[in-house]
Formats: structure tokens, C-alpha cells, sequence
């Protein structure tokens, strides 16, 4: 078992690295480091200004601490077929899931030390933090991390459930305590090893593993890394889950008549697919915020028509989403019109899309004549953009 | 108004598994197609669905060809896959509507059909469903009843009653046998024998992608030399043996 866990934990790395790879680019590094240095030269302007030890700089310290607590959960790399090929290893498991905790421990340690990092001048100089408080305190949050791991694994078996919410609302509570009493931050990384001791010795052979919740458990932990990486580049083995959000049915037509079976399929997938109802929702936002950002009209037209653009441009694959399925083939479903259907099944989210953006620019920047003109604009744009970009290019990717 | 197979080579890219197969189904005739695994039974399905394109032969309905008139073609074939395949996006009830858009059905009559149907296979409470929260079985009879919902003059049914629970497969049965008692033509293929005695009218036996043996129950049954007490499953250690020789 263990060298079946050291061959899949090199699997993932070698898998992680390839999406690693694509996702930290150049540009994106070059965007990075622009970031970064921004980020710190403010951080260094802002710390000669600030005033010395107010109250809420201690609680402020251990909550920013306290958030590499929530990176990271205990990878266990199984398979939903480990279900029928490995449930004899029951025994074995603890052999298994070892290597596991360790690799589970990387990510959040790394992201630690940078907090820890980024956090310590605010910490000593302006919370007023001494120096081997602040290292007990880091060591707190790196016992935490482990006993929490800890508690995931012990999660896998059959077991009374303890809820990682409330051990993290817990370790919060104890951080936000030691910031005011530095001196039992040492009291509590003792207790934290006291916990780990005793979970570690705890003989854990009675208690059968709980192989379909550890199966469950990796396959939603994986899917929030490729919805991650997703994010940058396209991930084959992501799995999208529908939701019914039947809140949102008021957008579907009541009346078949004038329906057909496309624009039937594109707008329920509009609405349930995550992967499309996220992108708009997303792109939505980020329009209203750099809208925001830059408080001129002219700035937040140019940007805002960028956003519907790469809206629809983002959305052009949807038109073969149903490709795959074989009833979708034999079905009497005629597909030479298969772009207008999406114009269709999409005009009424990108009505709603300029709407909120309208809305957000009447109420973040300076209202005139001009934002009046850029309102029109956008939805001229948007019109554009739906009824002859979008079915241009779904007849060019069909040819 | 019938089915016609006509020498019907096909397969997978270079790769032929069925060779020069002829077939006919008349109005009112469920034809069985049995075989062991890989014999070309679910290829002659896919041909006849449009899903593969024939390297050689034509396929009709009523005169309709498959290859120059696909969709109005398909509008007369309704399809059970042997593995259920749902829209995830898709409640039952939108399923059901689906059906009705794309074989241009009448929405009342097809409702009052859909109704009889969801009472018969214990579905009627499940229409705002997504397909995530059914069981295979499920899943299977949200397929039989979409397909016997299309009205179509012909069935095309794969491996029908794997994952269906006794009393689903009775009523399947007894879907199958009303429909070809209306004069529509089902094409079934099958392993279950003993369920498909009660529905099937005639059998086709294919093996090593070619059809060796055709004819109603008895007629296979004096082809392959089977005796009355001879169990029917027995043709299958019979074709396992023609394989080995051939």
C-alpha cells in the first residue's frame, strides 16, 4: 500500500506540475511580480504611516494567520475503482494514507510561511508582537494545520464525524485568545501536541475505513483543484456538476410553441451547467468591478464591451456540448441552425448582463449625459456581438 | 412499410464487423437479434440509428433512406440503449418535453400517453428530477418510456432488460406486445432469452458479424438441432463452438 500511495503521489505532482506549468505562464508570472511589488510597496508605505499597537491589530494578526488553516485538505489520491479493488486493505490503509498526510502538508505550509512572512513586520512593529510569540504562534497554526489533517483522516473511517467547521471556528477562537495573552500561545502549541499524540497513538484497527465517504471526499477535494486550474486552462478530467436551481426556471419560456429542441437543450444548460451560468456571473462582476475601478465612462465602455466580447467568445463552445450524447444523435434534432438557437437560448443573460452593468455604472460613476451614451452603447455592442459574431463563428467551427 | 436491410457491411473505421447482413422487419413483427458478445449486434444497431456510416448496403424505412434523408428517418425510429444515457441538465418532465419538440408529437395527447406510462413504471412523482438523484433502473425506465412516448413505427431496443426490476420487465414486455399489436416493427437485441420468448416474433442470430440462422422460435430451434427439452440458452454454447471452428 505504500508504494502504491508513493506511485500515485507521483502521478499527481507530474499531473499538477503540467496544469502548474500552463497556468503560471510568463505572462501571467510578469503579472505576478507587477502584483506583488505593487502589493508590497503600498504594504511599505501604508506601515510608515500607520499608527503603533490599536486594539484590533492582534485579532487582526491571528485571523490573517489562521487563513492558511483553510488551504489545503488531506489528499488521498483514491479512485472510485479502489472501491472494488481495495476494499480488502482495510488493515493496510494507515500504510496508505501516511505519505498522504505528509505530501497534504506542503501546500499549506508554503502558503504559511509566506503569510507568516508578509505578516511579520505588521506583527512585531505595529501589533507590538514579540519575536518568539510570533514564532509560537506560527507553530500554533502548523500544529493546527497537522491536528487537523489528523482529523480528516480520522474522518475516513467509520468513525463519529467531527466537523472540520467547527475545528476551524475553534482554532480561531483559540488564535484570537493567544494574540491578547502571548505568553499561552506556548500553552497552546503545547496542547495542540498533546492532541496530535494522543490521535496518533490512538489504535484505530477496530474501526473499519470508510471507503465510499474517502472516495467522495478526493473526488470533491480534486474537482475544486481543477475548477482552479479551469480557471487558467482547460482541464480534461474536471467534472462539472448540474444543479437544478429551480429559482432561476422564471428565464425558461412557458409556452413549447415556438421552442425547438436546441434552443430547448442551450438554455437549461445556460442556467444549470456551472461551467456556463459561472463564466457569465463571473465575467458580470468583473465588469461592474473595473467599471468601478477606473470612475470614467469612456474607460468603463471600452472595458465593459471587452467583458461581453470574451463573455460570448467563451461561450462558443457550449454549441457542441451535446455531441457526446447519443441520444442527442439519434434523436429527429435538425442542426444546420444550430447557432441562432444560441442566440436565442443566450440573449436573455446578456440582457440581464448589460442591465447589471448599467445599474452598477449609474450607481458607482459620476452620472451624465455620457453615461447615458455608453449605456446605449454597450447594448448596441452586446446586440452585435450575439447576432452576427456569435453565429459567424459557431458556422466557422462547424466548417 | 417495412424495415430493409439491404447487404449491409459496416463497422468501425477500417475494421468490418458485420458483413453483408440482410434484414426485414414487417408491420407488427418484433424481430429478436441474439448472439454472444461481439458478435455485431449493437454495430447493426448503431448502423440502423445513423450513429455509423455503412461501408457497404443501404438501409430503409418505408422507403425512406437512412443516408439521403436522415432526420425524417429518425423521426420514425424511437431507441432504448442498453446503457441508459440522460441530459444532466434535464428534469424528467423536461426529458418527456424534449421528446415531444423533437418528434413534433401533440402536446396534449402526448402528455395523456406520458401520464400512463410514468403511472406504469412508478415515476409520476419524480418529474422535477435531474437524472443525478435516479438509480440505473431508473434511469432505464426514463428511457423506455421516452421512447414508447415517440409514437415512432419503429423500435429500436438494445439489451432491454439488464438493471430493470421484475415487474418492469413485465411491463416492458407488455409495451413491446402492444406496439407490434398496432402494427409498429421493434428490432430487440438480446441475451435474456427467457424474457424475450414472451415478446419476440421472429429471431436473427448473428455470429462473427454475419446472420447464420433466421426464423420464429422453432424454426432456430430445428436449425441448430435443439430438442423440445432442450433449454434455448443452449444456442449459445452452440455459437461459442461455431466460433471456435471457424
Amino acid at each position: 500500500m505504500r508504494d502504491l500511495a508513493k506511485r500515485r503521489l507521483q502521478e499527481n505532482l507530474r499531473q499538477s506540475l503540467k496544469y502548474l506549468v500552463l497556468v503560471f505562464n510568463d505572462f501571467f508570472i510578469l503579472a505576478l511580480i507587477f502584483l506583488f511589488g505593487a502589493l508590497m510597496f503600498w504594504y511599505a508605505q501604508t506601515m510608515k504611516t500607520m499608527p503603533e499597537n490599536l486594539w484590533y491589530y492582534r485579532p487582526l494578526v491571528s485571523i490573517l494567520l489562521w487563513l492558511p488553516l483553510l488551504i489545503g485538505k488531506l489528499v488521498t489520491l483514491l479512485k472510485p475503482a479502489d472501491l472494488q479493488f481495495l476494499l480488502p486493505e482495510d488493515e493496510n490503509i494507515k500504510l496508505y494514507l501516511k505519505p498522504m498526510l505528509n505530501y497534504s502538508l506542503i501546500v499549506p505550509t508554503i502558503c504559511l510561511v509566506l503569510t507568516a512572512g508578509i505578516l511579520f513586520p505588521f506583527a512585531t512593529i505595529k501589533a507590538r508582537i514579540e519575536l518568539i510569540d510570533y514564532i509560537f504562534a506560527v507553530l500554533a497554526v502548523f500544529l493546527a494545520k497537522l491536528l487537523q489533517l489528523k482529523i480528516m483522516e480520522h474522518n475516513l473511517f467509520f468513525n463519529r464525524k467531527i466537523s472540520i467547521s467547527l475545528v476551524n471556528i475553534f482554532f480561531l477562537f483559540l488564535f484570537g485568545l493567544g494574540m491578547f495573552k502571548p505568553k499561552s500561545l506556548l500553552i497552546i502549541a503545547g496542547l495542540l501536541v498533546i492532541c496530535l499524540i494522543i490521535f496518533v497513538l490512538k489504535p484505530q484497527h477496530a474501526a473499519l475505513f470508510d471507503w465510499q465517504y474517502a472516495v467522495d471526499q478526493e473526488k470533491k477535494r480534486k474537482n475544486v483543484v481543477f475548477n482552479a486550474f479551469s480557471m487558467f486552462t482547460d482541464v480534461k478530467e474536471r467534472q462539472t456538476n448540474v444543479k437544478r436551481r429551480k429559482y432561476l426556471d422564471f428565464l425558461l419560456p412557458k409556452k413549447m410553441a415556438l421552442e425547438n429542441p436546441n434552443k430547448f437543450l442551450y438554455r437549461r444548460s445556460v442556467l444549470r451547467n456551472p461551467e456556463n451560468i459561472n463564466l457569465i456571473v463571473r465575467m458580470t462582476a468583473f465588469a461592474v468591478l473595473v467599471s468601478w475601478l477606473v470612475q470614467n465612462w469612456l474607460w468603463a465602455l471600452g472595458l465593459s464591451c471587452l467583458v461581453v466580447f470574451l463573455t460570448i467568445y467563451q461561450l462558443v463552445p457550449m454549441v457542441d456540448e451535446f455531441d457526446d450524447n447519443i441520444m442527442y444523435r439519434v434523436y429527429p434534432i435538425e442542426h444546420t441552425n444550430r447557432g441562432l438557437d444560441m442566440v436565442s437560448a443566450l440573449a436573455g443573460m446578456m440582457l440581464m448582463q448589460w442591465l447589471i452593468i448599467s445599474i452598477s455604472w449609474l450607481l458607482t460613476l459620476p452620472v451624465n449625459l455620457h453615461l447615458f451614451e455608453a449605456m446605449g452603447c454597450l447594448v448596441v455592442f452586446s446586440w452585435v456581438v450575439l447576432r452576427l459574431y456569435l453565429p459567424a463563428k459557431v458556422k466557422k467551427r462547424k466548417s | 412499410m417495412t424495415l430493409k436491410i439491404e447487404h449491409l457491411t459496416g463497422g468501425y473505421t477500417g475494421v468490418p464487423v458485420i458483413k453483408d447482413i440482410n434484414l426485414e422487419i414487417k408491420p407488427g413483427e418484433v424481430l429478436g437479434v441474439i448472439g454472444l458478445n461481439g458478435a455485431g449486434k449493437s454495430t447493426t444497431i448503431k448502423h440502423i440509428l445513423g450513429l455509423l456510416r455503412p461501408q457497404k448496403g443501404k438501409i430503409t424505412l418505408n422507403g425512406i433512406d437512412l443516408a439521403a434523408q436522415p432526420t425524417k428517418f429518425k423521426r420514425q425510429v424511437a431507441y432504448i440503449p442498453e446503457t441508459p444515457v440522460l441530459y444532466s441538465e434535464l428534469t424528467l418532465k423536461e426529458h418527456l418535453q424534449l421528446t415531444i419538440l423533437s418528434y413534433q408529437l401533440d402536446e396534449k395527447q402526448a402528455w395523456a400517453k406520458a401520464h400512463e406510462l410514468l403511472q406504469m413504471f412508478r415515476l409520476d412523482d419524480k418529474l422535477d428530477w435531474l437524472p443525478i438523484h435516479f438509480s440505473k433502473g431508473m434511469k432505464q425506465k426514463v428511457m423506455i418510456v421516452s421512447a414508447f412516448l415517440a409514437n415512432t413505427k419503429l423500435l429500436v431496443i438494445d439489451e432491454p432488460f439488464t438493471g430493470l426490476d421484475p415487474l418492469a420487465v413485465a411491463n416492458l414486455v407488455q409495451l413491446i406486445k402492444s406496439a407490434a399489436g398496432q402494427g409498429k416493427m421493434v428490432l430487440m437485441s438480446t441475451h435474456i432469452l427467457a424474457n424475450s420468448v414472451q415478446a419476440v416474433s421472429r429471431y436473427a442470430v448473428l455470429n462473427n458479424g454475419k446472420i447464420t440462422a433466421a426464423g420464429t422460435l422453432a424454426e432456430i430451434r430445428m436449425h441448430y438441432g435443439l430438442k423440445e427439452t432442450d433449454s434455448f440458452d443452449q444456442i449459445y454454447q452452440i455459437l461459442s463452438q461455431e466460433q471456435q471452428n471457424a
